[in-house]
């Protein structure tokens, strides 16, 4: 996961919150995906307009979770969005 | 598919089943929903785009349209425009007949799924249960969405008398680049009628269990979650999703935990008009219908596989809700059913 990096669904994915994390539906399945996330990602951080080190930030300030443990659940919850090619990479610039 | 985050409790379905007319060309003699003429209420056009609103609001992702035959409604392409515009991708059961080249034209979209059926594999076996040309015109829509290349499968319900064309079926669909699909009959709508002289015996669902797990390939949505075999575990539903992936919104706009049970016991609200959210969360139908246990069945050895099959078929049989599916693997095994009952 790069931190100076946002990330958008891939074309055909849609996801929405609801309470264990998010929820995201695959119609080249269809096929459903639960993410375990919590409160951790809003569903609107996928439109690509937030940097993933910005959402790291904006969690620390409101949770006081150490910067670096939430880095570390981006991350590995990011490379299983990418692996199972729910979302892309798309650099700010 | 994840049962634990399914039995917290989604804040939405995933999957809206919407009948969007009662009104029918043909007269199949097992239709779930007693097809024919259009009945007074059915929603208007304005209407049907309020409830793609509502349910867009929801991020309900799918729409599985049936009816009734949904192309007799002269809107029903602009109104499957109009939910592909807010993304939602539309599952369409339809008898097929009325597709022709400019039909199939207006349905070459990537939210654009069709189920065609068939009940069987030539007109000799197919016609009588679903009306005569009815073969021919079907095949004719299916040439027609082939050579657009729509995502589209035959789909056929589970009777005794499909089922020893199953193969010559999925053959058919082979050679037209469709999928196979068998859903299951139940005994809602004309269904009630024919139930005791269509429904398979428990040899033949047996013999289908085995089938199924010969054919991977074989889609069967949420129908037969009762008679999978381990090896089919996680190509579909190992419980019934009424009320917790889906429910079912009639051609009134009456709100139901699912297609099969369209009676006054189960109706838990109306759109246009009602909150949906209201009706998904706080109805006391769905509340009652989420915590459904069908207790005979909890020590079964299949219940994890299961949890005592579908409550439609249940209810129908028994005529109240929370009685086991009586087509599971594990009765067919030990309890057949009277000879008189599948002559």
């Amino acid at each position: 996961m790069r931190l100076d990096a946002a990330y958008r669904l891939e074309d055909g994915v849609q996801v929405r919150r609801e309470n264990f994390g998010l929820l995201f539906y695959d119609y080249r399945g269809p096929r459903l995906y639960f993410l375990p996330s919590e409160n951790l990602i809003r569903d609107d951080f996928f439109q690509g307009r937030q940097v993933a080190g910005d959402l790291v930030e904006s969690f620390h300030v409101e949770n006081g979770l150490p910067r670096e443990t939430i880095r570390a659940r981006l991350s590995l919850i990011m490379e299983m969005l990418l692996s199972k090619g729910l979302v892309h990479e798309q650099p700010i610039c | 598919m994840s049962n634990r985050y399914v039995e917290m409790g989604l804040s939405a379905p995933v999957n809206l089943t919407w009948e969007v007319t009662y009104q029918c060309n043909l007269s199949c003699v097992h239709c779930l929903s007693d097809s024919g003429k259009k009945r007074p209420g059915e929603l208007s056009t304005s209407q049907c785009r309020e409830v793609i609103d509502v349910m867009s609001a929801n991020k309900v992702f799918q729409f599985s349209i049936g009816g009734g035959e949904p192309f007799v409604r002269p809107d029903f392409l602009d109104l499957m425009d109009y939910a592909h515009e807010k993304g939602i991708l539309t599952c369409i059961s339809t008898n097929g007949t009325l597709i022709d080249d400019e039909t199939a034209a207006r349905l070459d979209h990537k939210l654009v799924y069709i189920q065609v059926s068939l009940d069987g594999a030539t007109a000799e076996s197919n016609d009588p249960i679903r009306g005569h040309g009815s073969f021919r015109r079907v095949l004719h829509a299916l040439e027609c969405l082939k050579k657009r290349d729509i995502e589209v499968s035959i789909n056929t319900v589970l009777t005794r008398l499909s089922f020893p064309e199953l193969d010559r079926l999925a053959e058919l669909a082979v050679s037209f680049g469709a999928k196979f699909r068998v859903s299951r009959f139940r005994p809602s709508g004309r269904g009630k009628a024919s139930w005791s002289g269509l429904n398979v015996s428990g040899d033949q669902m047996l013999a289908f269990s085995d089938w199924l797990s010969a054919h991977r390939g074989v889609s069967t949505g949420d129908s037969f979650f009762s008679v999978s075999r381990e090896d089919r575990k996680g190509l579909g539903l190992n419980m019934c999703g009424a009320c917790k992936l889906t429910c079912c919104v009639s051609p009134l706009g009456h709100v139901y935990p699912c297609a099969f049970l369209q009676e006054p016991e189960f109706f838990a609200g109306k759109l246009p008009g009602q909150s949906f959210s209201a009706i998904w969360n706080d109805s006391p139908v769905f509340h009652s219908f989420r915590q459904l246990e069908i207790k005979s069945c909890e020590s079964c050895h299949r219940f994890d596989f299961c949890h005592g099959g579908c409550p439609a078929i249940g209810y129908h049989t028994q005529k109240k809700l929370g009685f086991p599916d009586p087509g599971c693997l594990a009765n067919c095994v030990s309890v057949k059913p009277p000879a008189a009952s599948v002559a």
